[in-house]
């Protein structure tokens, strides 16, 4: 098999699903051959560096990434010609053979959308998703402070942020993975996300509530902290389509810290 | 030139709001309006004034007498308060007023946060403006040699734009001074081992391209970020390390990367205007962590 005849399978399921593939979408692939015989398939969050090493050494030559390979969202690689690290990180590929195909706009278009369960999952909430109320969750009552604790020890993120009171009650959550961080309203208390501009929007708006004596608050776990374990559920998905091979999940971790 | 300049609309929404302000505007011999400071800004700041900007006025009517100016990086409701409250009914800032960039409230038309602010802007006769674009245009960057001073740091490096030589340090040693000279919270993150050999950094305060990183990291050991995004400058610095020519990021955040560069507009503006008094207006990092 292929590493285009996966995606071919992987487009023909979500016309079965009635998701029709876009005409425009950075869905393509991104490095490789797509005529390159699979062995196996590693998801991950992100195609950083360090995720093909690991891709290479458990002997997974197809990468199936959420985010871009190549630092950008469209994948464009002009500007990045002469760039030492760019080269380095081409040449690996080509050496070892890896295939690279992202994974992003038609992962989200999945219903439950896999990047919103993989970290509602992580969580430990998905007991509590509304039942009417779309990324809604209603908690049992606890404070912005004791969610974070919670939230931190549960992901083991060194990098997570909070904006705020710590000591608001906190019982509706909206939960938005990537840079789809909710935006505040309200009807709900915390907007759990990814990243997000912090300028025009819910930081600024946390601090006028605030001025108005209402309580609103932010948990930014961080791009991949957010969108790494949904690419768990989209490996979980795959499987099912690519029975002849090995399809395994390789977070790409938190950036930031002290990186592998 | 008008001495009250006082629309049909503004009299309806503020007849009550007007016995509330905090101090009625007199008009002064030699005053000036808020439109003839930024005619005046205009001229003075050495930069071509683009047709399409985000830089104008975004709240307020331009022909209010000013009695005072406070400069920002962001118009909080706390901010405008503050500035009501000693004087200052004209504001600069950096960032937009009303949750998004294009200042659309968008669904946010009916939310009771958007029109409190909305009100108080009416009610206290502020008037606000957005610099932006042009006052990061001028050169050298003021928001990079803001931050530089803040951090002490004097030392540029020839032929390297916005790049210091510091003392030798590590990439944690670095973390430590920022922490010790910003007034930083939850805000701080790193990318790269904590014992990288640190002598030069690029001061890239905003936000910090990909291609910001991929130029200046030719150079420098470290780019020293506002809000890089997570699929650009991180992972590429991330990507640094596999390639074994390991780089360091340290994130501050928009805000307090961009707070020097506003102080630094304060001083510029009673040089622009110095009739008018000219007072900056902090904001606190927003973020906190449980980690630190």
């Amino acid at each position: 098999m292929t590493a285009q005849d996966v995606a071919s399978r992987i487009q023909k399921k979500l016309q079965e699903l009635g998701i029709a593939w876009r005409s425009q979408t950075v869905d393509t692939f991104k490095a490789g051959a797509p005529e390159t015989t699979v062995k196996a398939i590693a998801t991950s969050g992100m195609a950083t560096f360090d995720v093909l090493r690991r891709a290479v050494a458990a002997g997974r030559n197809f990468v199936i990434t959420h985010e871009p390979t190549f630092y950008n969202h469209q994948d464009q690689t002009t500007e990045l010609e002469a760039d030492p690290t760019y080269q380095a990180k081409q040449r690996y590929i080509k050496e070892n053979g890896l295939v690279i195909f992202r994974f992003h706009d038609h992962a989200h278009a999945l219903q439950p959308d896999p990047l919103v369960m993989g970290s509602a999952r992580m969580l430990g909430w998905t007991a509590y998703a509304s039942p009417t109320e779309p990324r809604i969750y209603v908690l049992p009552p606890t404070t912005l402070r004791e969610l974070a604790v919670d939230v931190a020890a549960r992901l083991k993120g060194r990098a997570i942020r909070m904006a705020g009171d710590p000591e608001m009650k906190v019982t509706r959550v909206a939960l938005g993975p990537g840079y789809g961080v909710p935006a505040l309203t309200p009807s709900f208390d915390v907007a759990v996300g990814g990243e997000t501009a912090e300028s025009g929007g819910n930081a600024e708006y946390i601090l006028d509530a605030a001025a108005d004596g209402q309580k609103k608050g932010m948990i930014l776990l961080g791009h991949m902290m957010s969108e790494d374990w949904g690419m768990k559920e989209v490996a979980d998905w795959v499987r099912p389509l690519v029975p002849e091979v090995t399809v395994e999940w390789l977070p790409a971790g938190e950036p930031f810290g002290n990186p592998r | 030139m008008e001495d009250f300049h006082s629309s049909r609309r503004e009299f309806i929404v503020s007849a009550t709001a007007a016995f509330l302000a905090v101090r009625p505007v007199h008009r002064q011999r030699g005053a000036l309006t808020a439109q003839q400071i930024v005619d005046r800004l205009r001229s003075a700041i050495g930069v071509e004034w683009r047709a399409q900007s985000a830089d104008g006025f975004k709240a307020g009517d331009p022909g209010t007498v000013v009695t005072g100016i406070a400069t920002t990086v962001m118009a909080t409701t706390d901010v405008l308060r503050g500035a009501a409250a000693s004087g200052q009914n004209f504001i600069v800032t950096q960032e937009p007023l009303f949750y998004m960039p294009n200042e659309e409230p968008g669904n946010r038309a009916k939310d009771p946060v958007y029109l409190a602010k909305k009100a108080l802007i009416d009610e206290r006769r502020l008037v606000v403006f957005r610099l932006s674009e042009h006052w990061n245009a001028r050169q050298p960057s003021e928001p990079v040699k803001a931050l530089a001073a803040a951090l002490k740091w004097t030392s540029e490096v020839p032929g390297a734009a916005q790049t210091y030589r510091i003392p030798d340090t590590t990439l944690e040693g670095l973390v430590a001074q920022i922490r010790s000279r910003l007034p930083i919270r939850g805000g701080l993150r790193m990318v790269g081992q904590p014992s990288l050999r640190v002598r030069t950094v690029c001061i890239a305060p905003g936000t910090t391209s990909l291609a910001m990183a991929v130029a200046n990291l030719q150079r420098a050991d470290v780019i020293l970020a506002g809000e890089p995004r997570e699929w650009e400058a991180v992972p590429y610095t991330l990507d640094t390390w596999s390639s074994e020519r390991g780089k360091g990021l340290i994130a501050i955040g928009r805000m307090v990367s961009e707070g020097p560069g506003m102080t630094a507009c304060a001083a510029w503006l009673r040089t622009v205007v110095p009739e008018v008094h000219v007072e900056s207006i902090a904001v606190a990092d927003p973020y906190w962590s449980v980690n630190v």
